[in-house]
């Protein structure tokens, strides 16, 4: 049956603008799309181990998400753009991770195997997210790591004060169960070349990070005491010492990698740290719980000054800063420019640690194109590089934060598999859905909303955590994760489906039944004809559409095509009872007279 | 300014109370002594089933009456007779009956008759006219004037619900219409429940509420929280069909007198 154009644009408008399916806020930005709004629900309702599925139906890394994700989640979280207290979504994914983790819930299947090889270079977040798809899509995978521990920068960069090496460890285990090879201590370029890695394999994934430590050119630097973020942290990070340093230590930076480097001094055994922005307080770019963390280990803060020199003693060794102030960091094109005044100041310290970024080593002698911090040139819809059998992935190709390093990890294996496959690298693929994207959900707040804060953790104090390098935070309590998850306003449209039960019954959305009606060119007459046509869909509808118009259209189309009659067997009657509702025995008019 | 002014019963409401249909039109006769009146129906439901074409005779079937008695504004008590009349016709006004009472006012014998009931009652406001303030503040008037005391609901006015009979949806899905009607039910924490539709009233009986047209309660005796509602009359067709016969008569009866 042929429906009118009028019927079939209203049903398509619809499904076009319906935000029934739209993903929350949440789930939007979060590079891996983890389903928030459904585990936090979990966690609601005291089903942890539930929620640790979930959670896992996405990520590898629960728990150590949990504690170190830069959760682009939370900042789009609706609480955070309404009253400026997002949900700890991370915080709650910690508490699923430890209340419900166990090795036995890990879906670990594999595959039919391929006979396809591939190289990993990297062990970080991204090289791991590439080989469980890569090995779950059935082909070898081997990762080469020029460490010989896992996990990158989570291991190498992230403190173990903020993330303890055997949690990395114990959700890294979960490679080994698929039957990811590891290849430890062997560096690509140096132990083995990169070429002989592309002939040994049928495709490489390149994920080194960006390890290179940077120091900007300031008179003084090569003196005795100056280092990079990278070469400082992780040392520390495998060794708990830094014997090169002394105790006044500056660090130089307003990154959270600068926090890193500060709270790291304090448990080398540091008596002052310094922490020297360009940029002031308000505007700095840690994160604010990274700022108050630190502030509370008592770093002190000099924002808005920037290194003039650095002052060297007779054997050459640092003796202190002169810093100049700041006037402005960017310039009237937002390009870092900064500006100085002549007023400066001495600062007495023995240290200096760049925290001012992170580059990617060249570790292909060259064979694929580098650009801006030393990233590889790729695609960045398929990761593809200039050579066809290697994609690059992770802070290599433009992540900054673990789980964008994982979304692309996953891209570049999604390319892999499909270059051993001879696929086509784009065919097919929505590439908005793997990375963050803005949702288009745009509905009002659930009536009776009210700004609850945000529950705070359990923070060791910062007397006793400053000098040790154990967890320093503890975790919600059962009890705190509780009340932190009821805070979650399930951010969804569906407001239609809350007043009418009928569209309940055929979809969970309008996007699900007039979708389904022009995929399929018809409709059971069921559908129309069980609509009230009593408006309060479209009365709460945020784009006011019109359902029961568009279903009343559909009713006129079906009488058309039924020689003027419904085709529901119960209209009959009414058929009958409108008949006589027109008949001369029931009607009348009379001419009022006065 | 002077309309030649009719009344229309519609089709529910006729059916269901002959009685109330004539005491409204002897109070609408006092005031406008020339007042004309037409029994038929508006074609709603001829419109709802999606039979254009059909709906498009009968409605022109019902304004050549209403021409014919040279009726130029059209007061009616049914919210599905408003909208059409309002929607299809290019020249006759229509009035609903909630939004002329408080022009004209009640009758002196029945302001403040209730003002010792003990009820409660919950509003069903008819989902047709969700957008209809005037008329729903009509009959917050109404029922202030009798002394009722009255309850609000999340889902009153423009947030109302579909008391289950709308859209001609109980005969093609009868589950389906319980199922509503229950839930409209539900909203009123009140037993007792006013409505100024006779359908929704039927469909509110059929769920347990006691329910109570507008009209019960204006020509009706008062109403305490003891008293049984009026018989559900619109389940039994044959009691309809007496019923619409006999408020015909009435519509003669009343104008001629
Ligand atoms: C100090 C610091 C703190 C951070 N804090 C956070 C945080 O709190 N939250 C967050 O989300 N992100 C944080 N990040 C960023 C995050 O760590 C990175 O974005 C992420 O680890 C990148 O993952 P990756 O897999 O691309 O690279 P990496 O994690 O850097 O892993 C690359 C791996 O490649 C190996 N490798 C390098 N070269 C070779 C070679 N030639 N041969 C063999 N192996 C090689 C390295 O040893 C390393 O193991 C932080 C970064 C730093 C530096």
């Amino acid at each position: 049956m042929e429906f009118k154009k009028n019927v079939l644009e209203q049903a398509s408008h619809i499904t076009d603008g319906c935000m029934g399916h739209e993903d929350a806020f949440c789930t939007a930005a979060c590079p891996m799309h983890t389903d928030v709004k459904k585990y936090i629900a979990q966690i609601g309702k005291g089903d942890y181990e539930g929620a640790l599925k979930t959670i896992r139906e996405k990520l590898f890394l629960p728990n150590t998400l949990g504690r170190i994700c830069a959760h682009p989640c939370e900042t789009d979280c609706r609480r955070n753009s309404e009253f400026g207290q997002p949900l700890s979504v991370a915080g709650l994914k910690r508490f699923a991770a430890e209340r419900a983790d166990r090795k036995e819930l890990w879906e670990d299947s594999v595959g039919e195997p391929t006979g396809k090889r591939v190289a990993v270079i990297g062990a970080g977040p991204a090289g791991a997210q590439a080989a469980i798809d890569l090995r779950k899509a059935g082909h070898e995978v081997v990762i080469y790591d020029k460490l010989h521990v896992v996990g990158g920068m989570m291991r190498v960069g992230i403190p173990e004060y903020r993330l303890p090496r055997e949690v990395i460890d114990f959700e890294y285990s979960y490679l080994v169960d698929l039957g990811v090879e590891f290849k430890m201590g062997i560096e690509i370029g140096k132990d083995v070349t990169f070429s002989q890695l592309r002939e040994d394999y049928d495709s490489v994934i390149v994920a080194n990070g960006a390890h290179k430590g940077t120091i900007p050119p300031v008179p003084g630097k090569d003196a005795e005491g100056v280092f990079n973020a990278v070469d400082y942290l992780k040392d520390i990070s495998l060794t708990h010492k830094f014997p090169k340093a002394g105790k006044k230590i500056a660090v130089i930076g307003g990154g959270d990698v600068a926090m890193d480097c500060a709270r790291s001094s304090w448990r080398i055994g540091a008596e002052e740290v310094l922490l020297i922005s360009l940029e002031e307080l308000e505007s700095l770019p840690a994160s604010q719980e990274e700022i108050d963390e630190s502030q509370e280990e008592d770093v002190q803060f000099i924002n808005g000054w920037g290194t003039d020199e650095i002052l060297k003693n007779k054997a050459g060794k640092v003796k202190g800063l002169r810093l100049k102030k700041v006037l402005s960091v960017f310039d009237e094109n937002g390009r870092f420019a900064p500006e100085f005044s002549e007023e400066t100041q001495e600062v007495k310290i023995d240290t200096v640690v760049f925290a001012t970024g992170q580059q990617v080593e060249d570790i292909t002698d060259g064979q694929l194109e580098q650009k801006g911090g030393g990233r590889y040139v790729t695609d960045p819809d398929t990761l593809a590089t200039n050579l066809p059998d290697v994609f690059a992935a992770g802070d290599a190709s433009g992540g900054a934060i673990v789980v964008q390093a994982m979304a692309l990890g996953r891209k570049a294996a999604a390319s892999a598999d499909r270059f051993m496959k001879e696929k086509d690298l784009a065919e097919g693929r929505n590439f908005k859905l793997e990375y963050s994207f803005e949702t288009r959900l745009d509905v009002p707040l659930p009536k009776g909303t009210e700004n609850l804060p945000r529950t705070s953790g359990n923070h060791r104090s910062a007397k006793e955590r400053k000098r040790d390098f154990k967890a320093f935070d503890l975790g919600y309590t059962d009890e705190q994760a509780q009340k932190e998850a009821s805070r979650c306003l399930q951010c969804e449209c569906k407001l239609c489906m809350t007043e009418c039960l009928m569209m309940n019954d055929y979809g969970e959305c309008p996007q699900d039944i007039f979708g389904e009606f022009l995929e399929k060119g018809e409709i059971d007459p069921i559908i129309p004809y069980s609509c009230n046509m009593c408006g309060g869909c479209t009365h709460v509808c945020p784009n006011d559409f019109k359902i029961g118009e568009t279903f009343m259209g559909m009713r006129k189309d079906f009488i058309l095509h039924n020689d003027g009659k419904s085709p529901m067997e119960g209209h009959k009657a009414i058929e009958m009872h409108q008949k006589l509702g027109f008949s001369k025995i029931f009607c009348t008019k009379v001419k009022g007279v006065r | 300014m002077t309309e030649k002014m009719g009344f229309m019963p519609g089709c529910s409401l006729p059916s269901y109370t002959p009685e109330g249909v004539k005491k409204t039109m002897e109070y609408l006769k006092q005031i406008y002594p020339d007042l004309g009146g037409v029994q038929k129906c508006c074609g709603k439901g001829t419109k709802a089933l999606g039979q254009e074409e059909k709906f498009k005779e009968r409605f022109a079937g019902l304004q050549k009456d209403i021409d014919d008695v040279g009726i130029e504004t059209m007061i009616v008590a049914c919210q599905n007779c408003y909208k059409t009349i309002k929607e299809t016709s290019d020249h006759t006004d229509v009035e609903s009956l909630w939004t002329l009472l408080p022009k004209i006012g009640l009758p002196e014998e029945v302001r403040g008759k209730a003002k010792d009931s003990d009820v409660v009652f919950g509003i069903h406001d008819s989902c047709s006219t969700r957008y209809e303030k005037e008329i729903q503040d009509g009959i917050r008037w109404i029922m202030s004037e009798l002394g009722y005391r009255v309850e609000e609901t999340e889902h009153s006015r423009e947030n109302a619900r579909c008391c289950g009979f709308g859209g001609m949806i109980v005969p093609a899905n009868p589950d389906l219409a319980t199922r509503v009607m229950q839930r409209r039910a539900d909203d009123f924490e009140s037993d007792h429940v006013v409505v100024y539709c006779a359908a929704c009233r039927s469909s509110m009986m059929k769920v347990g509420k006691k329910a109570f047209h507008i009209l019960d309660l204006l020509w009706g005796p008062v109403v305490y929280d003891d008293a049984p509602a009026p018989e559900d009359v619109l389940s039994s067709p044959a009691k309809s069909w007496i019923n619409r016969y006999k408020s015909k008569n009435a519509v003669k009866q009343v104008v001629k007198a």
